[in-house]
């Protein structure tokens, strides 16, 4: 792995449930995530999968300082953000931008795009000036393939994958070195879904940018990203290079996960062997003892329900090195017999 | 380079929906065709979108027609009265219509006609001033609340509870009845008093609302200042169900003032109001009718033209709510 | 045929013009079969079913021209009340956002008893009774205690096995279900979409399996039929279709999917927008995206042609695209 810009280490969201309504009483906590470390190398791509639920977003919050973490440390080239406050937090986030999920919602529908894209520089005055910001939010909005002459129309006068641009082309004027991707194209069309995602690639290199890139969609986030981390009920089960996870996982959730993505091939059906999990995710208030998984594990005996597994790589690979030695927290990691799906 | 990624040049077309139904919500939005599009790329936001909406409503029409009159008349009552509405002569106590007094008198004497042109001054003042505190006053309070949240919500919401546990009758004769000044202000003051909660439930809420965007989201990422969230971001986004209420209301605080004031708590004379003259007409109804339709007449209209134009406003700001 | 949607056309009248959803589309569908409707948001696709369903909004929707035969009979001809007979009992509809499907102030078990009160003149207590066996059947554990639950004791799986449940209830002939697992997590996903591909199977019913996800498509459809601008251009079985496309838009789809084997390289991307169901392009809708469009293709509205048995392209050059 490159240089690591940002590290993350021990992070903790846990939201306090209350009763009450003038004087309110804590009546206990859900963990949101619980315990996440993770590093991104610079110019990298990292991708987080898991389902609903398994905190992925509420870790991107936690990056740009959207939500304050309940325990961990977020390190930016070594300083821990997490505490930082006033001027010094607002320098950071010049750094750290985020291109949001839903482009219907995160675009002021009261402003115009020039003012959208615009409103970095406003808030961070000393990053353009005054007479030059025109200029530059025209070149932004032709950098992500919008007509610079938009400049003064409204959102609702975009589609879906224009406003994602214009999203984009907000997160890229302050000139950040990282940007939180949370599942930046699933609100899109699947014909404008590529366009997108050829446009963040793009980007990444003609920026230098280092993405943390969330998404539920596992064919993009193979494609996009360099390494991936799959996480489960607030917690990362494993860990590794694109290619560790999806054709060597060694955790039963992701083999699951993986097994489950329907094939776009009629010819494979039939064919592929399928682990359909039983049940829902347990809710986050009410956690598993030891393996978070277990519940739904094929796998799972009486140590599961004791022992944490820790993210490591698994004893039976540790002297081996081939890709099935990546981290992964499963008791009884064992390699995949069949082929990948995705 | 084969999929550059196109530049568009289609214009802006909406296709993204979450299907269903939605396939078309979204098409609604998409108006600016390409040949269509304004070479300086002119906006159509929410308020000329309204605005389209409200010319083309004849509910909208009639009822700004209607106000718009109004208005005109509390401005320069002389237009359209040359009378005194004081100059009372009790020798013509009661009369009926006759030429040039076409409303008749009232029991004092009075020309009805010239009483009922300037009636509409004071119902238009209270009814506009007392729409202006309250929704000034409740969104200034409910918008910080919703923004803020925490105790100071909890608090807020508590105490709009209490008010809203005021019977707005009783509490006019309470509190009035102790007042002396013949103004208009304790009036004003008293509706302010009692109306904002609701305007500060509806600023609260939709402050909520907005404050949840994605795009707050997205500017306090980009490490935006409480001020500016709330005034660049959360107020425009939230101040439509502010209008519209209020505007549904200002008919409401008209009518309220006539009932205050035939009780005997809200103007006094010499001040010149269609409750005050409703409430001196209403012991002859029998002997002459007309001391008191013409009043109570003029008072309908205009509490029915304000209801009618919030109405047409909802409409027009938030078709949703149809 | 179960179902035959002959040249059916459907516009909404809004406030800035008549907005052309469904411009001639037909498609069949016989019992046991599953039809796959494939395309955008915009493209018609859920429009279509909803006027089979009989549940479009009018207005601002309008059904301008075309049949809709089921079993035979034109369900545009008959009453309301008739339709409303048809629709519940002989067809059915899941759709992809169970919460908002389900009243959520009502227990499950009465809301699929319901049915039975409704179509079957049951008593409370047999509905009740019929209810907790439906919900054994989408195997929702613990059915008898259940069934007294309110939908948000539900996660988002066990409430989509409720909506097959409910339109499982009077064993229909035809199923249509709009974007089922679209709101789902993988995993479950999975499993919902097994177990109403097994119902199906077991009751010989039609699906008609609305979807913009390729990969469903493949792993359930027997047919496909691709739409785009509220027009089929495309439909065939979905072996052909994923091996051999015969419309630049499937391929273009086909094409955009990330594979393996292009990691590292620029996706291939269908460019521009789709388009705007107010001002239609002329000719071939698809012509401003195509890569293969020419002069024909901006004048011209291409026909249905005849690739091959029981397959469709509206291209003026299928044959092109088949050996590309």
């Amino acid at each position: 792995m490159p240089e690591p810009i940002l590290e993350v280490s021990g992070l903790v969201k846990h939201y306090p449930l209350t009763q009450g309504i003038l004087f309110k009483k804590q009546v206990g906590a859900v963990g949101a995530v619980d315990g996440v470390d993770f590093a991104l190398g610079r110019g990298e791509t990292l991708g987080i999968v898991g389902e609903s639920g398994c905190g992925k977003s509420t870790v991107a919050k936690m990056l740009v300082s959207l939500e304050r973490p309940t325990a961990g440390a977020i390190r930016y080239k070594g300083e821990d953000i997490t505490r930082l406050s006033g001027r010094a937090l607002k320098a950071v986030r010049r750094n750290i931008q985020m291109v949001f999920q839903d482009p219907y919602t995160s675009l002021n529908p009261r402003m115009t795009v020039g003012d959208i894209i615009g409103e970095p520089y406003e808030i961070h005055p000393e990053a353009a000036p005054k007479g030059d910001r025109r200029r530059r939010v025209q070149e932004l909005l032709d950098v992500v393939g919008l007509n610079p002459e938009y400049i003064n129309r409204y959102p609702h006068q975009f589609s879906g994958g224009q406003r994602q641009r214009i999203g984009i082309a907000r997160g890229l004027a302050l000139r950040p070195e990282i940007i939180v991707a949370d599942e930046p194209v699933s609100a899109l069309d699947v014909s404008v879904q590529a366009q997108v995602v050829n446009l963040l690639d793009r980007l990444q290199s003609e920026f230098d940018l280092s993405y943390l890139f969330i998404a539920h969609d596992l064919s993009i986030v193979r494609h996009i990203s360099d390494r991936v981390a799959v996480m489960y009920l607030g917690r990362i089960v494993e860990t590794g290079t694109e290619a560790e996870i999806y054709d060597h996982p060694t955790h039963p959730y992701t083999q699951a996960l993986l097994s489950a993505v329907p094939v776009p091939d009629p010819e494979a059906r039939g064919h592929r062997e399928r682990i359909i999990l039983s049940g829902d995710v347990p809710s986050p208030t009410n956690v598993p003892s030891g393996c978070r998984f277990r519940t739904r594990c094929w796998k799972a005996d009486e140590r599961c329900a004791v022992d944490v597994p820790v993210l490591a790589v698994p004893e039976v690979f540790r002297h081996t090195t081939g890709p099935a030695a990546h981290a992964s927290a499963c008791h009884f990691a064992t390699e995949w017999a069949t082929g990948p799906a995705v | 380079m084969p999929e550059q990624p196109p530049y568009e040049p289609e214009g802006a077309v909406a296709g993204t929906g979450t299907g269903g139904a939605m396939d078309l919500a979204a098409s609604e939005a998409r108006s600016l065709e390409p040949t269509a599009a304004d070479p300086r790329g002119r906006p159509r936001g929410l308020w000329s979108d309204a605005w389209r909406d409200l010319r083309r409503n004849p509910v909208f029409i009639v009822s700004g027609l209607v106000i718009l009159f109004l208005v005109v008349i509390s401005v320069r009552p002389s237009l359209i009265a040359s009378g005194n509405p004081l100059a009372c002569d009790l020798a013509k106590a009661q009369q009926g219509s006759q030429p040039g007094h076409p409303f008749g008198y009232d029991g004092q004497g009075c020309d009805v006609y010239t009483r009922t042109v300037y009636g509409a001054r004071t119902s238009v003042t209270v009814g506009v001033l007392a729409t202006l505190g309250v929704a000034v006053l409740g969104s200034v309070l409910g918008g910080l609340a919703g923004f803020v949240g925490g105790v100071w919500d909890a608090v807020l919401s508590r105490v709009t509870d209490v008010f809203f546990a005021i019977p707005v009758v009783l509490g006019g004769l309470v509190l009035l009845s102790v007042v002396t000044s013949d103004t208009v202000w304790p009036v004003i003051g008293f509706m302010v008093l009692l109306g904002w909660p609701q305007v500060s439930r509806i600023a609260r809420g939709s402050a909520i609302t907005a404050k949840q965007n994605d795009y707050v989201q997205a500017a306090r990422a980009l490490g935006a200042s409480s001020s500016r969230l709330l005034l660049r971001h959360i107020a425009p986004n939230a101040v439509a169900p502010v209008i519209v209420v209020s505007t549904i209301a200002l008919g409401t605080y008209i009518s309220l003032e006539a009932t205050l004031s035939y009780l005997g708590v809200g103007l006094k004379p010499p001040t010149v109001s269609w409750g005050i003259d409703i409430s001196a007409a209403s012991p002859y109804i029998r002997d002459a009718p007309h001391m008191l339709l013409w009043p109570a007449g003029a008072l309908a209209i205009t509490v029915l033209a304000f209801i009618m134009l919030g109405d047409a406003v909802r409409d027009a700001l938030d078709p949703k709510l149809r | 045929m179960l179902l035959e949607v002959r040249d059916l056309h459907v516009e909404f009248r809004t406030r800035d013009g008549v907005a052309k959803a469904v411009n001639g589309v037909s498609y069949g569908v016989d019992a046991g079969e599953t039809l796959a409707v494939l395309g955008e948001s915009g493209s018609g696709k859920s429009v279509t079913a909803q006027a089979v369903m009989g549940i479009l909004d009018t207005p601002p929707g309008r059904i301008t021209g075309g049949q809709i035969l089921f079993q035979g009979k034109d369900l545009l001809k008959l009453k309301e009340g008739e339709r409303r007979r048809v629709r519940g009992a002989q067809l059915a509809m899941i759709f992809q956002d169970a919460l908002s499907s389900l009243n959520p102030v009502l227990p499950v078990g009465d809301q699929l008893g319901e049915m039975f009160v409704v179509h079957r003149g049951m008593s409370k207590k047999d509905a009740r009774a019929k209810a907790v066996e439906l919900m054994d059947r989408v195997r929702i554990p613990a059915a008898r205690e259940r069934v007294r639950q309110y939908p948000h004791q539900f996660s988002g799986g066990m409430r989509q096995r409720i909506m097959i449940a409910m339109a499982l209830a009077l064993e229909p002939a035809l199923i249509i279900a709009d974007e089922p697992t679209t709101a789902l997590d993988v995993t479950v996903q999975a499993q919902v979409m097994d177990l109403l591909a097994e119902l199906q199977r077991e009751y010989r019913m039609g699906l008609i399996l609305i979807t913009h996800d390729l990969g469903v498509v493949a792993d359930v459809a027997d047919r496909i039929a691709v739409m785009y601008a509220g027009r089929i251009v495309e439909q065939a079985p979905v072996r052909d279709i994923y091996k051999t496309p015969a419309h630049p838009y499937t391929r273009g789809l086909l094409e955009s999917i990330p594979r393996l084997d292009a990691k590292g390289r620029e996706l291939y991307a269908i460019k521009g927008l789709p388009p705007n169901l107010m001002d239609i392009p002329p000719g071939c809708a698809f012509h401003p995206r195509c890569p293969m469009a020419r002069d024909v293709c901006r004048t011209d509205a291409p026909a249905l042609h005849q690739v091959a048995d029981h397959r469709v392209s509206a291209c003026h050059f299928w044959r092109e695209c088949l050996d590309a």
